[in-house]
Formats: structure tokens, sequence, C-alpha cells
């Protein structure tokens, strides 16, 4: 019964990683039809590169952006719904919206909203700014995106952990007079952890692989390029548009063991937040 | 039934599984030996024993794919592909567009697993890439056995698709570059049109004179392009952009950064959108929506720009301006090529010759698409929109200088160009150390290369 | 008492009011996609901005379908959707019933195996992905957009979290009526886990309907792409044509809003489930 799952696991997921390793160490010419081993020289030209530690560095900050960002704003909705109000069902309907509509598509609208001449942002706003071609603001400009496009399922999922929360918790803590911020903060939000924690470690690892909105949002010829670019984008440039595959692949599986140092060190600092019953 | 295409569906994919986790394991220890074995088979396919049976049976009906890069010569390919099927009824041509931007990037992911299509447009700079991997089909034979006369095109342009003594493509058109002009807005100011007494201060004069930016209305559109763009100015300005034995890059001479500085300086003047602002809109798409009173395009681009229902009839073209040195402009050749592993070699060699054919080129005239590669038959492309001057297309092809291809580096260095370039044009590093940092990626790609 | 209603009610307003302006952010991009995709160019990039075009136009439209595949576009996505939502469902809910409840030697390092690929960036694969397929011979093909998914790692560890999570007792009274694995799993087990599977397949569905990376890279032919990659495609052709990637974005995403529309509550429902257990 395992078999199929072990083995196309093993063949196109597991196999590909180890590979990928590999590739890191070659140096391939004519379409990667001809391999040479080089050793660590493509990871020296890589840790010399100061493209790389810049490129490095935005993917960490899109994730300390993105990640808490749209975890308290997650949270924060979740908590407005979870009120006894009319119309919660159509509000999840709309807050969930952006999930369903293709990634593609509305980084293509966004394009426009964000244009500087005749941008909505800026009508709204009454600013001037460049929001995806000045690398003041293009950052955040994406960090905008991503976390609209996530609320509304992480917000599915908090509300989730609300709800899972039992009644007569906040009934105890009500006769004793907690109100508002306070219930929250001791009956709500400890038992909410362990939803947090889930919601954290998949954002995580999705906010490091960012490419979409890059390539469709900022382009390839935008001068805000390098304050933006991750290392996924870093690693379909290399590979696909500069042809040096094997380049790409250090990239990569250095991604790779940022994620899991990561993961870890989530899974370490879990015992000093989340709680469990 | 449902059960069934189910389980059909199952066993495939069960097959596949096997399948692959064997492959898979054949190409973990074979990554010096798969090379070998995958060029054994390409020969194979290649050889004439492989392609007798399609050859053969002359009544097959058989598809074969064209790919193109310009949406805007569509409709002419496809009328050309008809004119084929007219001669050919059992052979079809599927037309497929993929975007210049992607195209390099989709034909290189394509080329080493055998998948690139059967008949497709080639590009001087990435020829060379791709005859040296043998994914494309020389057809030295076929012009020896005189099937095709390569002195049957205007210039030299037969030669660009030659290496080491093998030819691989057939020239499709040429094309050289030119400035549109919207005649409302000079005519609004009052300002002469531009003509072939016009030098670059000229143009940087009445650019600035013609510049409302407040209303958006801009004299110039000093995009960031390489062959519509500045390598122009360069060229005009006595620099180069690769020394003549394409060993070494022209962007760090004087002469190459005064012409790139001086043509942001038509941004800083503000004769010309931001780098910012032609990223919003497209620099093209502003002038078709008559927001910019000149441009440098290209002869390709006249369909594009005469589809535009706002400057339509209210547009012309000039010749390029003159530079210190001389008139710079580049001329560059488009070829058609056949895979080498395409299932049907001998319809699309059919094909190939075809498009390579009087008839093809003059579809290709009337049409407006492209100034034809063949002999004789440019004078109908100019007359396929009489009330503009394309003639000054054809008048500098002339003196024009060959697009820098035919090095093996190029494929590299002009993808990385322009994102190099895109700093200094958007203001974050200086043009200067732009260009140099381009004259220095450019020399280590050709270092590479070796 | 009235005063703590009065109160109860003002602070539901100020919610109401947060909400909304919540709503608004989440709905008005796609109102601004379908009213650009109706306007001129020229409307589109107005200065001062225009909400509404003077006469809607379809060239938009026109021009989008004229140049690129949609219908392919469709099919392929709806292929490779079905595929990658199909199978992994099968082949996980089979993995996960035996990792949770049958003992077999090695049961533990398999498990290690399957899941240690969840911690891996999906990027580190396409390359390895790639070549793979240029092998098989699948570059450029429909299979090549789902080969590669019809297992998840993902749907497997959450799958098998649900089924530690239900009682053995049902089982053994199954086995005591002469059961064998197979049919508990199929009579048993599986409607147990009905609601997890729902989850499972609106996951699947979604991550499918968005994937833009790897059919971008391995499939070339316009008619070979799904519908992100032909939007991808859309804007290299288009470049700053609004009206016409905006009508390209909003038939994208018409037939997921549509599913969503129908089955609203199990989309809802079934992404709450999956946090249960997560």
């Amino acid at each position: 019964m395992i078999a199929p799952t072990l083995i196309g696991t093993l063949v196109f997921w597991f196999w590909p990683a180890i590979y990928s390793i590999y590739l890191g160490f070659l140096k391939s010419e004519n379409f990667g039809l001809d391999n040479r081993w080089v050793g660590l020289a493509n990871y020296e030209r890589l840790f010399k590169d100061g493209e790389f530690w810049q490129n490095l560095r935005n993917t960490m900050l899109y994730v300390a952006l993105f990640v808490p960002t749209t975890i308290v704003l997650s949270t924060f909705f979740a908590v407005m719904l979870n009120a006894k109000i009319k119309g919660r069902s159509a509000y999840r309907v709309i807050y969930f919206l952006p999930q369903v509509t293709m990634a593609a598509a509305a980084a293509m609208v966004w394009v426009i909203i964000f244009a500087q001449d005749y941008g909505l942002l800026n009508s709204v706003l009454g600013t001037h700014i460049a929001w995806i071609s000045d690398k003041r603001f293009a950052m955040y400009a994406l960090v905008m995106v991503g976390v609209w496009a996530a609320i509304g399922f992480n917000m599915l999922l908090i509300l989730a952990g609300l709800q899972s929360i039992p009644r007569p918790l906040y009934e105890a803590a009500e006769l004793d007079g907690a109100v508002g911020i306070r219930k929250f903060r001791w009956i709500t939000l400890p038992l909410l952890t362990p939803t947090l924690f889930f919601t954290s470690i998949v954002l995580v690892i999705g906010a490091t692989q960012i490419f979409d909105s890059i390539y469709l949002i900022i382009g390839k010829t935008n001068v805000a390029l390098p304050a933006v670019r991750s290392l996924v984008y870093a690693y379909y440039q290399n590979s696909f548009i500069y042809y040096d595959q094997n380049y790409g692949a250090a990239i990569v599986n250095i991604l790779l063991l940022i994620n899991l140092i990561l993961t870890g060190f989530q899974f370490l600092m879990q015992k000093k937040w989340v709680v469990y019953d | 039934m449902n059960v069934r295409k189910k389980s059909t569906a199952v066993t495939a994919a069960g097959v596949l599984l096997v399948a692959s986790l064997a492959l898979a394991a054949c190409g973990g220890n074979s990554n010096n030996g798969g090379n070998a074995a995958g060029s054994a088979s390409a020969g194979g396919a290649s050889s004439p024993a492989a392609s007798k049976p399609a050859g053969g049976d002359p009544k097959k009906n058989v598809t074969i794919s064209y790919t193109i890069w310009d949406k805007n010569q569509q409709p002419a390919m496809e009328a050309i592909a008809k004119a084929f099927t007219d001669q050919n009824p059992n052979i079809k041509v599927k037309i497929d567009v993929i975007p210049w931007g992607d195209y390099w990037t989709k034909m290189s992911a394509a080329a080493p697993s055998g998948t690139l299509p059967d008949v497709f447009w080639m590009h001087g700079g990435q020829f060379i890439k791709y005859a040296t991997g043998k994914f494309i089909e020389p057809i030295t034979d076929k012009v020896t056995a005189g099937e095709i006369d390569l002195g049957n095109y205007a210039s030299n342009l037969g030669s660009i698709y030659t290496l080491d003594g093998e030819n691989y493509g057939i020239p499709k058109d040429f094309d050289t570059i030119g400035l549109a002009y919207n005649k409302e807005l000079f005519d609004t100011a009052g300002v002469p049109y531009p003509d072939d007494t016009w030098d670059y201060a000229k143009l940087a004069e009445v650019a600035k004179q013609l510049s409302q930016p407040d209303k958006g209305i801009y004299g110039f559109g000093a995009k960031l392009d390489t062959q519509a763009g500045y390598w122009n100015d360069i060229l005009a300005n006595g620099g180069h952009i690769l020394n003549d034995d394409m060993t070494k890059s022209g962007y760090d001479e004087p002469a190459t950064i005064e012409a790139l500085k001086a043509r942001y300086q038509l941004i800083v003047d503000k004769a010309s959108p931001t780098h910012q602002q032609m990223t919003d809109t497209d620099a093209v798409e502003m002038f078709k929506s008559g927001k910019l009173a000149m441009i440098f395009d290209g002869s390709w681009d006249n369909g594009n720009l005469a589809s535009s229902d706002i400057i339509k009839g209210k547009y012309d073209w000039a010749p390029l301006p003159k530079g210190k040195v001389m008139r710079g402009n580049i001329i560059n050749g488009l070829g058609n090529v056949m895979s080498s592993k395409g299932k049907h070699k001998e319809e699309s060699w059919q094909f190939l010759k075809f498009l390579g054919s009087k008839e093809a080129a003059e579809i290709t005239a009337q049409m407006g698409a492209a100034i034809p590669a063949f002999t004789g038959t440019q004078d109908a492309w100019v007359k396929s929109q009489p009330d503009l001057n394309l003639q000054v297309f054809i008048d500098q092809a002339a003196d024009a200088v060959p697009y820098p291809s035919g090095s093996k580096s190029y494929p590299v260095w002009f993808a990385k160009e322009a994102e190099i370039m895109s700093q200094a044009w958007g203001g974050a590093i200086s043009v200067e150390e732009g260009a140099k940092k381009v004259a220095e990626m450019m020399n280590q790609a050709i270092a590479d290369a070796k | 008492m009235g005063g703590v209603a009065s109160a109860k009610r003002r602070s539901n307003i100020v919610i109401h009011l947060i909400l909304i302006a919540g709503a608004v952010i989440m709905v008005f991009p796609f109102l601004w996609m379908i009213l650009t995709s109706l306007k001129t160019t020229t409307e589109a990039t107005q200065i001062p901005i225009r909400l509404f075009p003077a006469e809607p136009s379809l060239r938009g439209y026109r021009d989008a379908l004229a140049q690129s595949p949609f219908l392919h576009y469709y099919a392929n996505t709806l292929i490779a959707a079905f595929m990658k939502t199909l199978f992994p469902v099968i082949f996980s809910a089979m993995a996960a019933f035996a990792f949770a409840r049958i003992r077999f030697p090695g049961s533990a390092l398999c498990f290690f195996l399957i899941i240690s690929v969840m911690m891996v960036p999906n990027p580190v694969f396409y390359t390895p992905q790639y070549m793979m397929m240029s092998k098989l011979g699948l570059v450029n093909t429909v299979t090549a957009l789902w080969i590669a998914s019809l297992v998840s790692p993902f749907a497997t560890f959450l799958l098998r979290q649900f089924f530690l999570g239900i009682s053995k007792e049902l089982e053994e009274a199954a086995v005591l009526d002469g059961c064998n694995p197979f049919q508990i799993f199929r009579h048993i087990m599986l409607p147990l886990v009905k609601s997890a599977l729902v989850a499972i397949v609106i996951i699947q569905l979604l991550w499918s309907w968005n994937e833009l990376q790897w059919p971008l890279i391995i499939n070339s032919s316009p008619e070979k792409l799904t519908l992100s990659a032909g939007l991808a495609t859309l804007v290299s052709m288009f470049l700053t044509d609004y009206p016409v990637l905006m009508a390209g974005a909003f038939m994208a995403v018409v037939p997921m809003l549509v599913l969503f529309f129908i089955f609203q509550r199990r989309f809802i429902e079934g992404v709450a489930f999956s946090a249960s257990k997560g």
C-alpha cells in the first residue's frame, strides 16, 4: 500500500534532491550534455559573489516581514470573525477570494495598482511612489501582495484553532473579570500557539521560495530587482536564462540548507512558546 | 467507462513510475557516458536511413511545427504556411508564437531534450550555440545539390548561418533601425519633422522642445534597449559593442560611455520618460498612445506601430541621426532553421525551402511583416504602406553595421547586459559604472566560452 | 442590562467596519482587473485615474484570445489539476493507512524518507526533474505537468495523523468479523477520514492551480502550457498593454472562482479542517 507513494517520492523527489547536490559540484557545458567535476568551485564563486549575499538578505527580509505580518493580520481577522456577528460566512468567503485567484493573475493586476503615474494605490494615498521600481519600496510592495494572498487561508486555519478552544475556559475567565485584550492575552493566545506554530512553519517554508511575484511584478529589467531578488529567482535566472544550471543548483542547495536550519530552529524554539495541553 | 479510464491512467502512471526509476538509475552513473549515448542516438536519427521512411511516403499526412517570436508577423507567417499547404496538401504547418523575452529560455530548455520545433526562427547571436550543440540540421548537402541557392539573398545574409563550412539556415529577412516620429506632436509645436540632416544634438534639442512632462508627453523615448536603442548611438559616436575580432567588449571605451551618457541625459533633462515610467508602460506602447514624439524602433516593428488606432496616419519614419563619426545603424538578418531531431525532417525541409522562396518573401513583403531577404523583393515591403517613408530602412542598410553576433558567448552576455544596464538607467549606479560592469561581465563571458 | 447590550452592539459595529474595510481590500483587485480589461489602453493608463471605461471594449479579450491558445491552457490546467489531486489523495490515503496501522519492517525508515522531502524547497527538484523528463522524452508534454506530482508527502503525513487519531476498537471489531486490512481500509477507515480527504483535495487543487515555475521550465510550446504559465507568456508578449493582460488574467481566474462559489462551504471547511491535525 505504501509502494506508489514511496516509489513516487523516491524517484521524483528524493532522488532529484540528491542529484541537485551532485549538480552543485559539476560544471556543465553545451546545454548540460558535457559535465565536469569541479568540486567546490561553484560554492567558492557563490560565497565571493556580493549578489548572492544580497539575494540571501532579500529572502530573509521577505520572510521576516511576510511571516509575522501574515500571522498577526490573520489572527486579528480570525478573532474578529470569531465574535458572534452576522455575515460571518460571507466574510470568510470574501477573505478567501485571493487564495482562489491564480497567483499569476493577481500579480498582474497588482502591477497596475502599483504603477507610479496612473496606479490606484498612489491615487488613493495621494502619493507618487514608484512602488515596484524604487528599491526602497519594492520589497514592501511584494510583502503587501504576499500578505493579501495569504490572509484568507491562514485566517481560516487560525479560526479553526480559535473555535477548538473550549467555551468554559472563557466563561471561567470572565467570572474572574478578564475582558478584551487580557482575555486574548492569557487564554486565547496560549491555546492558539500550536496552530500558530503549524502556520508559521508552513509560511516560512513557502516564503523562502518566493518567486512568482518577483517574476511577474518586478521583472527582468527593473532597477529595483537587486533589492528584492530572492534565492529562487536567482536560481531560475542562473539556471534557465544565463544557462548555468550548476551555479543555479548551488544556490538552491544553500536554500535547502537554510530551510533545514530554519525548521530545526523553529522546532527547538517551540518549547519556549508553544503550549500543548 | 469512468472506471476503465481511471484504471488505464493508473496503469500508465505505474509504468511510468517504474520506467523512470530505471532510467533515473541509468542517469546516475553515466553522466559522462550518457552524453555519448545521447549524441549517438542523435546521430542515428539524422542518418539518411532513419529519415528515409518519412520521405519515402510523400502522401502521409503530417503536421509540422513552426515557431516564431513576433506576434505581429503571425498573420504573414500563417499566409505563407497556407500557400505552402496549398502546394503540399499532405503537410500542415502549425505556427506557435513564443514572445522574444521567453524565446531563448524556452528554446534552450527544448534543445537538449530533443523537443525543438520542426522549423523555427533563428537569430544570428544565438546561432553558434545551437549549431555547435548539433541541435539544428545542417543543410549543406541541399545547398551543394542545388536545391537552394544561398546567393539569392540580399547583401551577404546567406553567410550569417554558416559555421565551419556547414550551412544551417536560410535567410528570412533583415532589419535596420529608424526614427519614428509623431507628426501631430511636431505640428502642434510648429517644429519641422526630422530628416537626414539631423544629428544627435538636434535630436536632443527637439526632444527637449517637444516635452511637456506635466501632460505626460515627452520628446523622445530614451529606452533601455540595445539593437533598437543605444547600440546605434554607440556606433555613431565611434564606440564599439564588441571589438572587431570579438575578443573584447567595447562598453568601456570612452566613446561608448559618452554615447550612453548622452542618451541617459535625455532622461535627466526630462526630454524622455524615466526608466521607471518606461517599466510601468513600455516605451513603444507610449509612442503608440501618442505620448512620445520620437522613438527608435526596428523595421520589424512597423506593423506593431501601425496597429495603433491612436497614431495611425499620424506617424512616419526618418533615418537615425548622424553621430560624431557616422550614422550608426545596426543591421541584422533572421534565418529559418530546422531541428536536427524532428520527426518529419523531409517535410520540414520542404517547408524550410519554401520559406526561403521568392513566393514566401513576397508574402512577407506585401503583408508588411518584415523586409524580406530575397533579392528584389524589398520594394514590395516599402510599398506595403505607401503613406509611410519605409524607404529609410532600405537606404540605411547600405552603411549599417552588422549585429554583434557570431560569438559563442553572446547568449550569456546578452542576457546579463540588460540587467546591469537597467541599474544605470534606473539611476541606481552611474552610466559609466554600468558600462564598465557590462564590459567586465562580457570579457568574463568571452573568456568562459573559450 | 441595556447598557451591556448597546456596548455589545457598538463593538459589533466596529468589528463590521474593520471587516468591511478588509473585505474591500480583498475584493478590489478583482474589480480592478475586470474594469481594466474593458478599457482601452489609453484609459487604462490615464492620468488622473479613471474608474470606468467610457465605453466597455472587448478588444482586450479579442487580442488575448487571438494570440494565446486559451482552450489549451484550460484543458492542460484541468488535466494537471485532476491528476495532481486524484492520485495523491488515493496514494496518500493508502500509504497513510499503512503507516498508521500496519506494522512492517522498515516502516519507520520509509516514513522518514517520505516526509524528509517536505523540508526541501521545490526549486531544488526542478533541474533534476527537468533532466529526468528529458531522458523520458516528456519535456514539452502535458504529462510532464503532473507526472512528478502523483504522490504527496504532505498529504501522506497529514492523513497519517488522522488515521492515528481513530480509535482501534472499530477495526478490532471488523477483524473479528473477518475483514482483511484492505476491507478495513476501504469500508471503515476511508469513510471516517472523508473530511480530511476533502481538505487534501482542496489544498492539492489550489496548489496545482497556482503552480507557475515548473510549467514555465518544462514546457515551451504555447499549447502545452497551463493557465498560469500562459499568463506569464501573455505578459512577455503584450508587455504593458494592460487591457489585454487583464482580460487574460480574468479568463484565467474564472474557472476556479466558479468552482469556489459552488463549493464554498467545502473549500472553507476543508481548509479549516486541515488545521486541526497539523
